[in-house]
């Protein structure tokens, strides 16, 4: 009866699809408490990364989505793989292989081959505050006239005046981050990588661009970065992530129905 | 022979170049990228509950605009203008009690890292080192 129950109570996550010809390491652990093992489920020339985990517990915790990360990420460096949105779970490893892997095995197949040798490289650039501001007051006789206006007034009667400065220097941020984003795609573009533009996610965000290239040429694009870098020092600071999977550059088609 | 990729340290000039993505770049990531399990299943499609997390900062509020206009603030005046003694004292007074409001923007600022434990830096290798492929004949 336990038994029979715990079978139901199971379910299986899945992390990512990749070539058939994928290993996974026993040592390898996924999401949940405790971290389930990863498996293989293939299908022809096509395989999923999965692991099993409790139907009964919400999924979302920070452990949850750095594990789902580490297991496609780590994956990306070494072969190529197609990374499914987080929380996609389907009733076991049978459904994986039938519904999943057999109903769109050449579709899933001939995207891995376009990602074969590439991964997903994110460049992530943040505005130093105080040289940001600094350049902006300097550049804006609007700013620096509302500073004054602000420094001027007791604080509860300046705040219409500091929302304007503040809007102000938002906007000139914003300016800013599409002329430098500009550049760092130019500069990516060279490289002959694909680029995606990502949204900003920080007020102070200066760049923040995915790519897709190849991993063997992965030295190139850390050049590239290094300049861009050297470029705006001590105005932006940048970071290079990856080898990721290639989130930025999957896309699902319409189903056909 | 070993796989030639690895964090470089020596491959270009000042910038970061994490091992592993922190939290933060990992919500950004895969809560709204990549395929959706959705189009591709549907009979076996099993819903589990997700927590929703919504830790984003809204770009472009009043509250970001108030941040700003407090950074400002914050600026050190002799950087960037000359100014008669008697404003500075009054800007030195000023900062004194401003300095917790820092603390505490700043905090919210970087409200992710704190909310969200960083992944560990050998997160990565023990899960996943192994992996690998067969040989491909």
């Amino acid at each position: 009866m336990a038994d029979t129950q715990s079978t139901q109570d199971t379910v299986t996550y899945v992390y990512g699809i990749v070539p058939g010809d994928v290993e996974s390491d026993p040592e390898a652990r996924g999401i949940g408490d405790p971290p389930g093992k990863i498996a293989v489920v293939r299908h022809g020339d096509i395989a999923a990364l999965v692991s099993h985990i409790s139907r009964d517990t919400p999924l979302g915790k920070p452990e949850d989505l750095a594990a789902h990360a580490q297991v496609l990420d780590a994956t990306s460096g070494v072969a190529p793989v197609l990374p499914l949105r987080f929380g996609a779970v389907v009733s076991g490893e049978d459904a994986v292989a039938e519904e999943l892997l057999a109903q769109h095995h050449d579709e899933f197949r001939s995207a891995l081959r376009e990602l074969e040798g590439k991964a997903e490289y994110v460049v992530k650039g943040r505005y130093e505050e105080q040289a940001i501001l600094r350049e902006i007051l300097a550049e804006s006789e609007d700013a620096a006239r509302l500073r004054e206006a602000v420094r001027e007034k007791p604080e509860d009667a300046a705040r219409n005046d500091r929302i304007a400065l503040g809007e102000l220097i938002n906007n000139a941020i914003a300016a800013k981050r599409e002329v430098d984003t500009r550049k760092a795609v130019e500069k990516l573009g060279e490289l002959g990588v694909t680029v995606n533009v990502r949204e900003p996610t920080h007020e102070r965000d200066a760049v923040y661009v995915a790519c897709l290239g190849e991993v063997a040429a992965q030295g190139e694009l850390e050049k590239a970065v290094g300049e861009l870098a050297k470029t705006w020092e001590g105005r932006v600071d940048l970071r290079l992530l990856g080898p990721l999977a290639p989130y930025d550059f999957v896309v699902t088609k319409q189903p056909q129905e | 022979m070993t796989t030639a990729v690895q964090p470089a340290g020596g491959g270009g000039g000042g910038f970061d170049r994490p091992s592993s993505s922190s939290l933060a770049d990992v919500i950004d990531t895969i809560l709204d990228k990549g395929l959706v399990i959705d189009a591709y299943v549907r009979v076996s499609l099993v819903g589990i509950e997700l927590l929703t997390i919504d830790a984003r900062i809204v770009v472009a509020s009043v509250d970001t605009y108030l941040r700003f206009a407090e950074a400002v603030n914050r600026l050190d005046i002799s950087d960037t203008e000359q100014k008669g003694l008697p404003e500075l004292i009054e800007d030195m007074n000023e900062g004194g009690a401003k300095s917790k409001t820092k603390g505490a923007l700043e905090a919210a600022g970087d409200k992710l890292k704190d909310f969200l434990a960083e992944p560990t830096d050998d997160g990565r290798q023990t899960a996943n080192r192994g992996r690998g492929r067969k040989d491909d004949d």
